[in-house]
């Protein structure tokens, strides 16, 4: 197998409030290799977002990464000193956020706020560098590029100024791209355009993404695998094919069941997962999801279990090896029409 | 932007046609006048007097004919010191006012906007308490308990500078602080908090992802966006400090127009209020236009168009 360009080991993130400490992050592992598109998956508070501003450390203040590295070509990101990380920063690895309405510069043209990546990292004359950021705007397909370098924010709507962000996100050719949410904020219509946009350039540029959602629609439709995050914890991680065939984790069924499918004409209707999320601030010692789940047993409460399982595995004691099969929630419980997998 | 600007002054010029109007028919609705005083002149000194000064024609008239003169930039004669023209008065006062009044914002900008960056950088550390603590002091302190505090340490007690004259540099020393005293700590809370707003905002997050220098960070997406309040209380700012202040002047016996502008209220020399009282308004006016066309360099969602209709 080849070897990961990302590999996140036991990140633990916290933020310092005056609630006292709320454990964002818990210990996430995951790795990214060459060219793939990792999914990640979770509801709001999951910790999905913290974990990948931690990897390129741009939490706010209050945010503290308490422990565990992330090794990227080689270098451990978490102990590198912050001039070498801005290095790395929208040069080897780029990033892109949630809400394009507010994450450019409202007072910098959005030639600038490109030009001035590139010149950071690259040898490069300003014309240089102008002539770079009229290539990327193309790239990115925003029409009359040369003309609309000299354009400010406001003069653009969302989905042209995310595609601003993610112009900026590639400057330097990356070999890792971050989106946060990249279509969250968006019309349905420009958000089905902007996750084209990205898997197109994924595959010509070859680059490796990690796409942070909560749609598991985006999730099917591009990514090749998943790391379903819930209580700051990685749940369920795989292949998308197969977690989404068969779920292992009743939190991913859960998630599953409680997505629309429009070609699903029995009017059934849909599966809310009962309860809340966890409060961070006071993290359960057992798995977070007990409270919510179907299957709940005694030791669920009490212990926190490994992720069991090669390949695809769960966060979930109903997968230990010398549990019963009988313990194993049957497949019918899952509705039929909400297991296919991502369409080809 | 060219029709922006003389669309503004047009009405900056119906502007100081009001207060122009406003101020002389108010200053003659108080009773008294000029020539009033305890010691009682003789009628017929007085009615002569007033004759000189046209004082005795219907107040209509005094008007026009003093609408007359300022289009003709002539601010009338003084009635308090014969042959002493408005014109004249302001012309010795301005430039010492001008000088200290221009320091003094020097004092404002070179201190309060570096020193609310460093509490900004430096939140709840001890460089923010500290210049927090002064600077909540300076904002409390009026500015004569300044000046005479300093005065009586560093001129009287310490003979570092002189007690009062602007002779050499040292003697700007002094008023120039106690003028600054109160809108420097002004600017530099200001500063820190509108930076620390700034500091939140997702662009900020942008320009660190992008890997952009620390100082990049700062002053290119940073500041430009946090001096936006700043700018806006420094043109009125500016046009008060170099309009003078009358305690300041006062105390630092500086031959200022801040002095004669109060000096003229109490001794009812009617074209000196008037004189000083269009400078100032002009004065106050041209800032606020520099600041509005400010905004338009530093904040490109600001777009200077005429007003329609």
């Amino acid at each position: 197998m080849t070897e990961p360009i990302l590999s996140v080991r036991d990140l633990k993130t916290s933020f310092f409030t005056q609630r006292g400490e709320v454990q964002a992050v818990r210990g996430v592992s995951f790795d990214v290799y060459p060219g793939e598109i990792l999914g990640i998956v979770g509801e709001s508070g999951s910790g999905k977002s913290i974990t990948c501003m931690s990897i390129l450390r741009l939490l706010k203040p209050a945010g503290r990464i308490k422990s565990g590295s992330a090794i990227f070509d080689g270098q451990d990101l978490m102990t590198l000193s912050e001039a070498d990380l801005s290095d790395v920063r929208g040069n080897r690895i780029g990033m892109i956020f949630q809400d394009p309405m507010t994450s450019l510069n409202p007072t910098l043209s959005v030639g600038e706020q490109v030009i001035e990546t590139i010149l950071r990292h690259r040898k490069a004359t300003r014309a240089e560098a102008r002539a770079r950021a009229v290539e990327l705007f193309e790239l990115v397909r925003i029409p009359s590029a040369a003309e609309r370098l000299k354009s400010y924010p406001h003069e653009f709507s969302g989905g042209m100024r995310q595609r601003v962000m993610i112009a900026i996100a590639l400057a330097c050719d990356p070999k890792l791209l971050i989106a946060d949410e990249p279509t969250t904020a968006l019309d349905v219509t420009i958000q089905r355009q902007i996750l084209g946009l990205l898997r197109d350039l994924q595959q010509r540029l070859g680059m490796a993404v990690i796409l942070i959602t909560h749609d598991l629609g985006v999730i099917a439709e591009v990514t090749d695998r998943i790391v379903v995050m819930y209580g700051g914890l990685v749940m369920e991680t795989g292949p998308v094919r197969d977690l989404f065939a068969t779920p292992k984790h009743p939190y991913t069924r859960g998630l599953l069941a409680s997505v629309p499918d429009l070609r699903d004409d029995t009017h059934r209707r849909l599966t809310p997962i009962p309860g809340s999320p966890p409060d961070m601030a006071h993290p359960p010692s057992g798995c977070p999801f007990t409270p919510r789940c179907p299957h709940a047993m005694r030791i669920c409460a009490t212990d926190l279990p490994p992720i069991f399982g090669i390949g695809q595995g769960a966060r979930c004691w109903l997968h230990h090896p010398e549990a019963p099969p009988s313990l194993l929630p049957s497949r019918e419980k899952v509705p039929e029409g909400r297991m296919r997998g991502p369409s080809p | 932007m060219p029709l922006y600007i003389l669309q503004r002054l047009g009405m900056m010029l119906l502007t100081l046609w009001a207060i122009v109007t406003l101020t002389f028919f108010l200053m003659h609705a108080v009773p008294g006048g000029p020539f009033v005083s305890e010691r009682m002149l003789a009628p017929e000194i007085e009615a002569a007097l007033n004759a000189k000064y046209g004082l005795d024609q219907p107040i209509w008239v005094q008007y026009l004919s003093y609408l007359r003169g300022i289009v003709t930039l002539d601010l009338g004669p003084s009635f308090k010191y014969p042959g002493v023209s408005i014109n004249t008065m302001i012309a010795d006062g301005l430039p010492v006012t001008l000088r200290t009044g221009l320091l003094a914002v020097i004092a404002v900008v070179a201190l309060g906007v570096p020193l609310g960056i460093v509490a900004a950088l430096n939140r709840n550390r001890w460089p923010d308490t500290t210049v927090m603590l002064i600077a909540t002091i300076g904002v409390a302190i009026p500015s004569y308990v300044i000046a005479t505090v300093t005065l009586y340490i560093f001129a009287l007690r310490l003979g570092w500078v002189p007690t009062f004259g602007l002779d050499d540099w040292r003697g700007y020393i002094l008023p120039v602080f106690a003028l600054s005293g109160f809108w420097i700590s002004f600017v530099a809370r200001l500063t820190r908090s509108s930076l620390l707003e700034t500091f939140e905002q997702d662009y900020m997050t942008t320009a660190r992802a992008k890997g952009l220098r620390p100082g990049q960070v700062l002053f290119k997406h940073g500041l430009r966006n946090s001096l936006i309040p700043v700018i806006t209380i420094l043109g009125p700012v500016v046009a008060n400090l170099i309009t003078g202040s009358f305690v300041i002047e006062q105390i630092f016996a500086l031959p200022g127009i801040g002095r004669q502008f109060v000096l003229s209220i109490t001794n009812r020399d009617y074209t000196a209020i008037m004189g000083i009282t269009i400078f100032y308004a002009a004065a106050l006016m041209v800032m606020i236009l520099i600041v509005d066309l400010l905004y338009a360099v530093l904040d490109p969602r600001i777009k200077l168009t005429e007003a329609s209709a």
